[in-house]
Formats: C-alpha cells, sequence, structure tokens
C-alpha cells in the first residue's frame, strides 16, 4: 500500500503505526456503553410530549399504578441538586416539570427491567398541555413583540459579540467596488453512528455513583452529575466506554443522560442504563447552529480588501448551550484569512423553539467560511483576477494583523505555502479556466431551465453531450488552535514506567475514536526510544487523571501531546542523570534513545538496553512515574471592541474540489478534493490522513445532502434514510497533503486538524459549482431543488407515506 | 419457539421469542456484542454479518427466521488466534476510527470477498455502501480490503 | 416495535395456502422483511395487528427463474441479489436487472425481494416500472383458487393492492420481449447510493426506418404508484424519430403526469425534471439503436 511517509528526523513520530485500540476494534471485543451488562440493571425510557412549545398543565401516571413493569417514575421532584444545567448558562432542564420549549423536551423517565414493554407504556402517560405559540424563525426572535422562550432572561438574544476595527463607513466610501449577499447554512446532525448510551451504577464505599457511557467529555460529565446530586466532584466516577462518534456531539446531552441514570440508580439503588433508538437520539441531542450570514465587503479594482461589515445570526434553539463559545469563534474568523484594515462585525445567537445547537466539529467556522470563501470568489470575478490571486493579494502573511488585531508572530503563517501547494497539486489554474470557458458558452448555463410552468417549452430541452459539466473551486482558511479566549487551556498526561520498560500511559482527554491514544503512544515512544506497542493506554476514568477541560477544539494532539511529552521528558531526564552516573559521564547530551536501547552517540559501543537501564532505576528506587502539564499561554479578549489576541497559534488550511454537475437534474458528483492542511508536526500519519479523508467526507454532505428541516420545532428526518449522510460511493478520490510548519507549542510543534479538514470543503464545492454552472449558491446545502429551483422543497405534513 | 442454527462454525440451539430480531439474538442471548445498532431500519450496517454466504442487516432480520441457517459474525474472523487478512489490513491501513461500523464493514467486506476474487476499487464502494461510517471518509477502508483481496489471493 | 408474534417457516406454497385459509389479517407473509421489519420499528399502522408471521425463505419454489414457450417465470420470492446475477434476467429482461442494481444496499438486496417491493406497493418502488413495460402478470394462488392479473391492475394507490388476505402472489410471469425493443431505466435518487428514488422511468423502444413501431413507458416515485403510461405511448406511436418528436413525447410525458398525481410538494421540482429526464432517455435509446 503507498503511504505518506514524512521525512523527519524521527523515529516513529509521522510513521504509520497501528492504533492502540485496533486490535479490539477489529474483533468485536471493544466494549462500547451498550456492551456493558451489569447484574439486575435496570432501563429507563423517555417520556416527551408532542408540543414545540407549551405550559404542562398536569401530567397524569395514574395509568401506570401498581404496573408490574415499572420500577420507578422519574421526575423533576427526584433531582436533590441542580434542576437545570448547562454550560454557561444554566438553562436546560434535566427533567421539564412546568415547560416544554422543544420537541426534544422530556418530562419523565419510566425505569424498570423490560425496555420493550417501558416503550410501551410511555403512550399511557397522559400530559395536559397549554399550548402557546412556536418561535421557530431566529430572524423574529429579537424583535419587540416575540415571545420569549426563556422569560426569566427577559430576551431571546444568548450572546451579542460586537467587533470594531478601523472604520468601516469610510473604507467603503474609499474603495471602488462594493459588493452585498446574504448567505444562509442549515441545521445538522452530527450522526454518529453509535446512539446515546450511559450506564449509571451505584457507588461503593465513599464513591457514590459511577457511570460508564458514550460520553465524550468526562470531565464536564462528572461537573454535571456531581451538581445534580448535589455531591461533591470526588463522589462521582465517569468512565468514558469506547466511543462510537462524536464530533462534538456527545457532550450535553450525555451529560444530562448520565444525570438522569444517576438520580435513577440512587433512587432504586440497581444500575440503570438508558439507550437511545436513533429517532429519539436525532430528536433530542443538539446540532450545528444554522446561520444567516450578511456580508458587505469593500475593495479596490485590484481587488485589494478595503472594508467589511458582516452580521451574522445564529438560531441557538431552546437552550443557549455552547451557543456563546461557538459564536465566538466566528466573531474571530468571520473575516476569513485576510488583511482588512476597516471591520465591523456583529454575531448574535438567539434562542427559539427549533432543536437546541451546541458544539460539532467545525464549532463556528464552517458557516462563515462557506459565506466569505464564496464572497472572494465573486470578489475575483468584479476585479477580473483567478480565485488564487485574489486569495494570494489579500492572504495573511507572517506578521499580519487579524480582524481582532492580533499580530500572527510565534509561528509560521503558512496560509501562501498550503495555497501554492493545493493549486499546483489539483492542476487548478488551467483547470478553472478551461471548465468556466465550457460553462460560460453552453446554453443554459446562466440559468435553470425552470420556468414556472411545469411543462417544459421545446427549447428547454438539453442536449445530452451538454448535460454534465464539470467544475473546480478552493477555499482557504486559518483557525484559531485550541479553546483560546473561550477557557482555561492545560492538560495534564500521566506516565509510568514499568519494571520490564513497558509504559503505562494516561492523558486527561479523551479518545472519541480520532485517534489520540495513538498519537500520544507515538509521542511516548519517541521520547523513551522504544515501539509504540511496549505502550499500554488505561481506560480513561475521572477519578484517575487530573481534569484537562474537554476533548474539543482540535486541541487533544496540541495540548495532550504537550502533556505527554513533558512527562515523558521528566522521565527521560532522571533516567539520563541515572545513565550518567553509572557510566560516569561528563553530561547526558551525547546519550540517544532509540531501537529500544539508549547509545552513547561518541561511543557507539556503549549501549545499554531500555528495559536493563529501568530494572537499574527501579534497583535505585528512582520514581519512573510522573504527572505532566501543559498549559497555553495567555490570551485575552476584549468583549465591547472584539480585540485581543483570540488564540495562541493558528493553523492553516486549503482545499480544491472538482466536481460534475448535472444541470438537468441539479445532482453534483464530487470527483477530486485536494485537501492541503499545516497542521504542524504530523505525529500520526495515518490519524492525520483519516482526519483529512473523514473531515472532508462530512464536509461534502454539509455542502450537497446534509439538513435536518423542521415544521414547528419539529424534525422531518429522523433517521438514516431521510438524514443522508455520504456514503462510500460519494466521494471518489480526496488527495491529503500536509504542511510542517514551525510551531513552538505542542509536542514538536504538533498542532490541529480535526476541525480545519471538515470546515473548508463545503465552500470549496460551492465554488466548484459555481464554476460547473456559471452560476453562485448562497444556501447551503445545494441539494438538487436548490441547484435547479434555489430554494428547498419539503411535505407539508411530517408524517410520510409509509407511515401514514 | 427453538431454533438451530450454526453460528461461527458451532450449531446451536436456542429457545426464543419469535419477534427476537437476529442483532438481540446475538447480542443480548450469546453475548456477540461486536454487531453493533445504530439505526434499527437497515440504513447504517452496523449490525452486518453474514447469513448463508451473503452480508444482510440483521437488524431486519428476525430470530425465527434463522432456524438452519448459517451465521458468522466479526467474533468468528479470528481464526486459531490469527486475524482474517481483512482484519490485519484494516489495522495497517488506518482504516478504523471511532470502530462502531468496523464490524459491520468487516463483514460486508467478507461477504465481498467470498464472492469475488478480484473486487476492483468500484465494487469495493458498492459491497459496502450499506455500511455508513462518520469518521473515516472510506478511503483507508477501501484501501484495506483491497489489500486483502490481494493477500487473500496469493495465499490460496 | 416489533409484536409478539409467532413465525412459520412453510416448505411449499401448498402449506402457505392452507396457513392462509382462514386468514382474517392478521397473518402476513414476509419474504424479505427489509419493509415490515422497518415497518413495526416505526409503528406503522400498515402493520399493525399482525400476530403472525409466514416466512418464505424455505420455499424453493418461490425463488425460481424458467423459461416456456416465451413466458420468463420469475418465483415471486427472488431476491434482488439473485435477479442481478441470473442469466436468463440478464439477457431478457435487463431493465428489471438495472432498476434491481439500484436498490438499496447490497444487505438489502439480500434480502429484498422482487415480489415484496410491488406488493408493498410504494411510490418509490424501483422495479414496478421496468416490470410494467414489460407486461408482466402475476399469478396469485389461494388455498381454492389460482388466478392471474396484470401487475398494473394489480396495483390499486400507494401501499395497497388487490391482494386478499388468503392469497399469496407466486409468480411473475413477462412474455419475451420482442429483440427489436431497445430500452433503458433511470433512477434519480439524492445520493449515489442507497437512496429512495425521487424519480424512476423505464422505457423500451422499437423503431423502424426512423419511425417509432412501439414505445412502452413507465414511472416510479413520480407517480403514486408505478404507472404505465398509456396516453404517451399512443402518442409516440408512429411518430419521426427526430428531435421535435422527442420533445413533444417528454412534454406529453410531464403533462401527464402532472395529471396523473395533481399538484404536490415536489412537483415544482420532479415535474420539469421527469420530462429533461425522459428526453434524455429517448435520445440515449435512439443512439443505441442507431
Amino acid at each position: 500500500m503507498k503511504k505518506q511517509q514524512l521525512h523527519n528526523n524521527f523515529n516513529v513520530v509521522g510513521k504509520p503505526a497501528i492504533r492502540q485500540d485496533g486490535y479490539s476494534k477489529v474483533t468485536g471485543k471493544a466494549k462500547y456503553a451498550d456492551d456493558y451488562r451489569f447484574d439486575g440493571e435496570l432501563y429507563g425510557v423517555m417520556i416527551r410530549t408532542k408540543a414545540s412549545h407549551a405550559l404542562i398543565k398536569k401530567i397524569d401516571y395514574s395509568e401506570l399504578n401498581e404496573n408490574r413493569f415499572i420500577k420507578a417514575i422519574i421526575t423533576a421532584d427526584d433531582i436533590p441538586g441542580s434542576k437545570k444545567v448547562g454550560p454557561i448558562k444554566q438553562d436546560q432542564p434535566i427533567f421539564c416539570a412546568d415547560k416544554i420549549v422543544t420537541p426534544g423536551d422530556v418530562v419523565a423517565m419510566l425505569v424498570g427491567e423490560d425496555v420493550k414493554e417501558l416503550r410501551k407504556l410511555t403512550e399511557l402517560v397522559k400530559i395536559d398541555l397549554e399550548e402557546l405559540p412556536v418561535l421557530d424563525d431566529p430572524q423574529k426572535a429579537l424583535e419587540n413583540d416575540s415571545i420569549l422562550i426563556h422569560p426569566d432572561f427577559k430576551t431571546n438574544l444568548i450572546t451579542h459579540y460586537p467587533l470594531r476595527k478601523g472604520n468601516v463607513e469610510k473604507g467603503f466610501k474609499q474603495c471602488d467596488e462594493i459588493i452585498e449577499q446574504t448567505y444562509t447554512t442549515q441545521l445538522i446532525e452530527h450522526a454518529y453512528i453509535e446512539p446515546e448510551c450511559v450506564t449509571a451504577i451505584p457507588g461503593e464505599g465513599n464513591l457514590k455513583v459511577k457511570i460508564i457511557g458514550s460520553i465524550q467529555n468526562p470531565f464536564t460529565t462528572r461537573k454535571v452529575v456531581a451538581s445534580v446530586l448535589g455531591y461533591g466532584l470526588n463522589e462521582v466516577e465517569i468512565i468514558q466506554a469506547e466511543l462510537g462518534g462524536s464530533f462534538g456531539g456527545k457532550d450535553d446531552t450525555m451529560n444530562i443522560l448520565s444525570a438522569r441514570a444517576a438520580i435513577a440508580a440512587l433512587k432504586l439503588n440497581r444500575p440503570v442504563k438508558i439507550k437511545y433508538e436513533r429517532e429519539e437520539s436525532i430528536i433530542e441531542s443538539y446540532k450545528r447552529h444554522p446561520y444567516i450570514l450578511k456580508y458587505k465587503v469593500g475593495f479596490n479594482k485590484d481587488g485589494k480588501l478595503k472594508a467589511m461589515k458582516i452580521d451574522l445570526l445564529a438560531d441557538g434553539g431552546a437552550y443557549s448551550s455552547m451557543s456563546s463559545f461557538v459564536t465566538w469563534r466566528s466573531v474571530v474568523q468571520a473575516t476569513g484569512p485576510y488583511e482588512i484594515k476597516n471591520v465591523h462585525t456583529d454575531v448574535r445567537v438567539v434562542y427559539t423553539n427549533n432543536p437546541y445547537t451546541g458544539a460539532m466539529r467545525g464549532f463556528g467556522s464552517p458557516q462563515p467560511i462557506f459565506a466569505i470563501e464564496s464572497l472572494m470568489d465573486e470578489i475575483a470575478v468584479k476585479v477580473s483576477k483567478t480565485p488564487f490571486e485574489i486569495r494570494k493579494l489579500n492572504g495573511f502573511k507572517q506578521g499580519s494583523l487579524t480582524a481582532s488585531g492580533q499580530k500572527l508572530t510565534g509561528h509560521e503563517v503558512t496560509l501562501h505555502k498550503v495555497l501554492k501547494k493545493a493549486v499546483e497539486v489539483s492542476s487548478f489554474d488551467s483547470k478553472w479556466n478551461d471548465y468556466k470557458k465550457a460553462s460560460g458558452k453552453k446554453e443554459g448555463a446562466k440559468q435553470s431551465y425552470i420556468n414556472d410552468s411545469l411543462i417544459l417549452n421545446k427549447n428547454d430541452f438539453i442536449n445530452p453531450d451538454q448535460f454534465w459539466r464539470k467544475g473546480i473551486g478552493l477555499a482557504l482558511s486559518y483557525r484559531g488552535c485550541s479553546l483560546g479566549a473561550e477557557g482555561i487551556d492545560a492538560a495534564a498526561s500521566y506516565v509510568s514506567i514499568q519494571p520490564d520498560g513497558t509504559v503505562y500511559l494516561l492523558s486527561g482527554l479523551a479518545e472519541n475514536g480520532q485517534g489520540m491514544k495513538t498519537t500520544f503512544s507515538i509521542i511516548a515512544a519517541e521520547i523513551f526510544g522504544i515501539s509504540p506497542d511496549k505502550i499500554v493506554y488505561l481506560e480513561q476514568n475521572t477519578s484517575r487523571i487530573p481534569d484537562s477541560g474537554p476533548t474539543v477544539a482540535s486541541r487533544a494532539t496540541l495540548m495532550g501531546g504537550g502533556a505527554t511529552k513533558n512527562a515523558c521528558e521528566e522521565l527521560k531526564k532522571r533516567l539520563i542523570k541515572l545513565l550518567v552516573t553509572i557510566w560516569k559521564l561528563k553530561s547526558g547530551k551525547d546519550l540517544v534513545f532509540v531501537n529500544n536501547e539508549i547509545i552513547l552517540r561518541s561511543k557507539k559501543s556503549k549501549r545499554i538496553e531500555f528495559g536493563e537501564l529501568i530494572k537499574q532505576a527501579y534497583q535505585q528506587g528512582i520514581n519512573l512515574a510522573t504527572v505532566g502539564w501543559y498549559a497555553g499561554p495567555k490570551v485575552h479578549w476584549e468583549e465591547e471592541t472584539g480585540h485581543g489576541s483570540a488564540y495562541f497559534t493558528y493553523v492553516y488550511g486549503c482545499q480544491v474540489a472538482e466536481v460534475t454537475v448535472n444541470i438537468g437534474t441539479g445532482e453534483v458528483y464530487v470527483n477530486n478534493i485536494w485537501a492541503v492542511h499545516d497542521a504542524g508536526k504530523v505525529i500520526n500519519i495515518l490519524g492525520a490522513e483519516g482526519q483529512v479523508y473523514g473531515g472532508l467526507t462530512q464536509g461534502a454532505g454539509y455542502a450537497l445532502w446534509e439538513k435536518i428541516s423542521t415544521h414547528n420545532g419539529k424534525i422531518r428526518e429522523n433517521n438514516f434514510d431521510q438524514f443522508l449522510i455520504p456514503t462510500s460511493k460519494d466521494i471518489d478520490a480526496i488527495h491529503p497533503y500536509f504542511i510542517e510548519g514551525k510551531e513552538k507549542y505542542g509536542a514538536w510543534g504538533g498542532k490541529s486538524l480535526g476541525e480545519p479538514t471538515l470546515e473548508l470543503t463545503a465552500a470549496a464545492i460551492a465554488n466548484a459549482i459555481c464554476i460547473a454552472t456559471g452560476q453562485r449558491f448562497y444556501n447551503l446545502p445545494i441539494n438538487i431543488e436548490e441547484m435547479l429551483l434555489r430554494r428547498k422543497l419539503y411535505p407539508e405534513s411530517l408524517t410520510r407515506g409509509s407511515t401514514s | 419457539m427453538k431454533i438451530n442454527f450454526t453460528l461461527n462454525s458451532q450449531n446451536v440451539s436456542i429457545e426464543i421469542e419469535p419477534n427476537l430480531r437476529l442483532l438481540d439474538l446475538l447480542r443480548d442471548r450469546f453475548n456477540l456484542t461486536g454487531t453493533k445498532e445504530g439505526c434499527s431500519i437497515g440504513e447504517c450496517g452496523a449490525c452486518t454479518v453474514i447469513m448463508n454466504s451473503k452480508a444482510v442487516n440483521s437488524c431486519l432480520i428476525l430470530a425465527g427466521q434463522c432456524n438452519g441457517a448459517e451465521i458468522i459474525t466479526i467474533e468468528g474472523m479470528e481464526s486459531d488466534g490469527k486475524l482474517h487478512p481483512l482484519q490485519e489490513n484494516f489495522l495497517k491501513s488506518g482504516a478504523i476510527q471511532c470502530g462502531f461500523c468496523t464490524p459491520g464493514m468487516i463483514m460486508s467486506a467478507y461477504a465481498l470477498l467470498i464472492e469475488k476474487k478480484n473486487p476492483t476499487d468500484e465494487e469495493i464502494k458498492e459491497a459496502i455502501a450499506g455500511n455508513l461510517c462518520r469518521c473515516t471518509g472510506y478511503k483507508q477502508i477501501i484501501d484495506a480490503v483491497s489489500q486483502s483481496a490481494k493477500e487473500i489471493k496469493i495465499n490460496t | 416495535m416489533i409484536p409478539v408474534l409467532e413465525i412459520f417457516q412453510p416448505k411449499s406454497v401448498d402449506e402457505i395456502c392452507r396457513l392462509l385459509k382462514s386468514n382474517n389479517g392478521d397473518t402476513r407473509i414476509i419474504a424479505g422483511g427489509t419493509d415490515i421489519i422497518p415497518g413495526f420499528h416505526i409503528d406503522s399502522p400498515r402493520f399493525a395487528g399482525i400476530k403472525r408471521l409466514l416466512d418464505l425463505q424455505l420455499v424453493d419454489e418461490l425463488k425460481t427463474v424458467s423459461i416456456n414457450h416465451q413466458i420468463i417465470s420469475i418465483g415471486a420470492a427472488i431476491t434482488f441479489s439473485d435477479i442481478i446475477t441470473n442469466p436468463v434476467l440478464n439477457s431478457y429482461l435487463p431493465l428489471l436487472v438495472k432498476s434491481s442494481k439500484t436498490i438499496g444496499s447490497t444487505q438489502i438486496r439480500n434480502r429484498a425481494t422482487l415480489g415484496g417491493n410491488f406488493i408493498n406497493n410504494a411510490p418509490c418502488a424501483d422495479s414496478v416500472a421496468p416490470l410494467l413495460v414489460y407486461d408482466a402478470e402475476i399469478k396469485i394462488k389461494s388455498f381454492t383458487s389460482e388466478k392471474i392479473m396484470k401487475l398494473q391492475d394489480f396495483l390499486v394507490k400507494p401501499y395497497a393492492t388487490r391482494l386478499n388476505p388468503d392469497e399469496i402472489v407466486t409468480k411473475i410471469m413477462v412474455p419475451v420481449p420482442s429483440t427489436d425493443f431497445v430500452g433503458d431505466f433511470y433512477k434519480l435518487g439524492r445520493r449515489r447510493a442507497v437512496s429512495i428514488s425521487r424519480i424512476s422511468l423505464a422505457m423500451l423502444m422499437m423503431n423502424e426506418d426512423k419511425i417509432i413501431k412501439e414505445m412502452r413507458i413507465a414511472s416510479g416515485a413520480v407517480t403514486p404508484i408505478g404507472t404505465r403510461l398509456y396516453d404517451v405511448e399512443e402518442f409516440a406511436k408512429g411518430k419521426v424519430c427526430n428531435e421535435e418528436a422527442f420533445k413533444e413525447i417528454a412534454i406529453k410525458l410531464g403533462e401527464r403526469i402532472l395529471a396523473v398525481s395533481g399538484l404536490r410538494w415536489s412537483s415544482e421540482y420532479k415535474i420539469p425534471v421527469v420530462q429533461q429526464v425522459c428526453y434524455q432517455l429517448i435520445k440515449g435509446i435512439e443512439r443505441r439503436s442507431l
């Protein structure tokens, strides 16, 4: 198999390595949340209403009285501690007691031994509701007479972030051209293949409760469960089961499910499991924010950007969740990676009765990138430049100032490198010229053939050899690494060398499938000069390792990698000190740890096996276990002006998409995507390539097919027959390339890749479609109806043919 | 009702409720939890097993339909402590991320290799089109299947 | 949710007919189960009240393909995977094979059956349009009777057919099509695999000296059920093979489908596109007829 080999001076870093969890995953032995069985376990099944917005008048459980299948009915009354939770604002109830604000809301949970019977019994609960008007349009949320989703807050505004730089009005006056455009992006589901599942087990001894589940951020879950139960953090233990995909999605929902299970487990003193079916997973879990993005840009005849006014509105749905953090990334990155003197940005996120939105891979970047990268191509057309030229002219260079006034220094700004590489490997310029010419000349290129009348005229028919058009498009981005000014940014890693020279490793971050365990093992193996298979990565358990913050924001490699490297280097220092003594050296600088031994560089015959050295270290009573810590440097942000050093470092990426469009049916086939990313040092090459393949496949789904639509707040697409994610046949080929820009942070400068790979793809595809058809599309997803009608079509009713 | 069938080369006989799905029979009665449930309607393929040499969604088959059938699950792929070439190559190609789709994916690939010794990439894509993967973008999976076919051909 | 039920695995059609003899609707035949089981999962009213399932897996006589006196007989419980690899069907009924390849995933095609596809009678049943243009008839048996019916007559409305509770469809019978026919099948889905049809069209065309001697055309997904469009066929007959005529036929098809389906939420997209697709199909067939 042809594998990209990165040329470097490392022994393990950047070389293919077998995953830590690989064997258990290919044999079916890996234990996901639903694969755990506990003696005497009970199941919890949720009770929901049919409303999107309503007051709960009365809930009548009388038909369930004395029912032999029911061990308990758990409601808000059973909660000893916090009844509402949330990462920023505590606005989301564990169980709704008086009001429903979105269809995913849960009023109670039936607990019993037979989950099938429990599901049937949910029908017997009578809920008396007073329906309230439904607010499903975020654009109406801030109107004076709008109904309020959470009246206590006196407004539907969750957060407003302004950013002001220079004088945008003056800037517009001084420039030659102005373009104003509005873009929209859709609500989508994470679509992890494993639905939510968790079991709470009553604790033993001083531990009050133990929770095993499909949990993305165990420390966050611990915090929520402890607060709901009124316990100390050390009385609650969270174990992460093997996680069947998350992409940001198994956070808030899982915290709440864990709390529900824990309440029931403690009440009944038995293990309680909650396992969601796909439909309820989609109905209840949070999703990616839909945005309405208004851009006004002023530029000179040569294409130089002068001023940009940006107004973004995000639909937060019924609960605030991570909305304030998600939209903060948008305000930082809304201008794209371009130098602009005058910027005026407002980002607002509001409450509605729609499904709530929170963290999803990309986290506030795919939406503005779709807008700004579409806009850059429009600007290029106005000034007769190519997409490459317009970006080259305006793109960030070393030392450029971002919109928030941050000077890009301290790391290598590789924006122009990734752009140049992507354009070269995809033969962008020549294809772009050819395809543009082809689409420009062909009949029907400018507009869809569909007119008001449903019946075609004879000249509407398209010649068969002109049915398919090719297009190519690119998109460019910069992305702040890790949490930035969102929060405290530090992580821990525990490393312990055993007497035989094998190693235990555990970090406070979580394996969500991305390959973090393997990446950290590679780091440890490199430092100790041993093979990665000598390292056993331990089970993620909140009792065993310091809280390292959430595994989000593509921060694991950077932060946890840094912590792992620090821990290993500390132990290595101790080993070197010992060896200096044993070998009577002046210093340890000539000692090399490689191939399972330690060699004295100046005298190659002087060598000792790693295991032998460890044996001696143990005999000398040397401590070979430590917790490494890695904290990011200080960053700051001024909320009122949007000024500050948002993130301590950045990554850069460029993707080129080549598509074929059927202008008769609106189908788009994705032929090729070239992805060039600077993620800093590539540590785990198979994992890195996997992030590229997977991330941009999700990005292609976002561009073309994926959409959760709602009707009065209720979801239509509640399973994989309606919510269409890409299959193996939907993208022909993907070509990843890595550029390793210089970076001082993290392990050898290993930064972020998970989200950068996803955020660009929809924009690149949209630009490619524009070249193929001669038409620009402003609304994601660009599905078959959007292609031909410039809008989406939905059935009036939620019930489908087969269900009615 | 009582059913008899072959499960990973063993003859088994079990008393069941007829409305139990094959998926539940495997997971709950035989504790073969390698077979996963992702959608319950035959769209995601996480529950794929081999039934009479063909890949099927075990969420769409009732246990009562399995009398006399020959069923192979992911747990039956390793033989004499040795991984099947597909499993080996999934490891080597980096074809796994979260791993939840992996057992079903390997079973679909296995069914393909029973039928076709020399599958093209297009045939591999078609064979696993019913197995949704949200993590990997499929590329390394396709590489792993292709490489396995080559190795199996050499060894037989 | 899957109801509590009994499952029988009969070994012959006779045995099935006996088991169905006094069926009041609580006994249902299950072939592939790719419709019934997801239906149970979402508590579809179409499968409410079922207490007994008759599984067809062991009934070999329902899976055979034979050709006799210019009639191709296909067992109703043949799977789509078996259709795809069957040499008789590949040489005589290519449109049926082509449509079968577009159905679901490999896993679904390994279970789903031809009979199940039209007995379910969903608008998007992909094999129906090809069967209709091939003038398929079906054989229906009960304990007391046996009858043959045109497939088009069997299909009543979405999810409804003329099948009585005591009956089973045993065979699909298709006259061997004239070798003068050239045809094609087209399916439009939202994705390149495992997608539900938005539009499907099956077409057979026979030209003689640049005159359309016969055209057969049937639609799926764009009409409430799979529908043979006789008016359009009549309109096409005798037309000279040229651009004008092809476009007129496509327009006529659009008008006819609009009349059959009425205005629906999806019409704005589907009606224009089905005309475009129809024209493409005719052009492609014409090219291959030369």
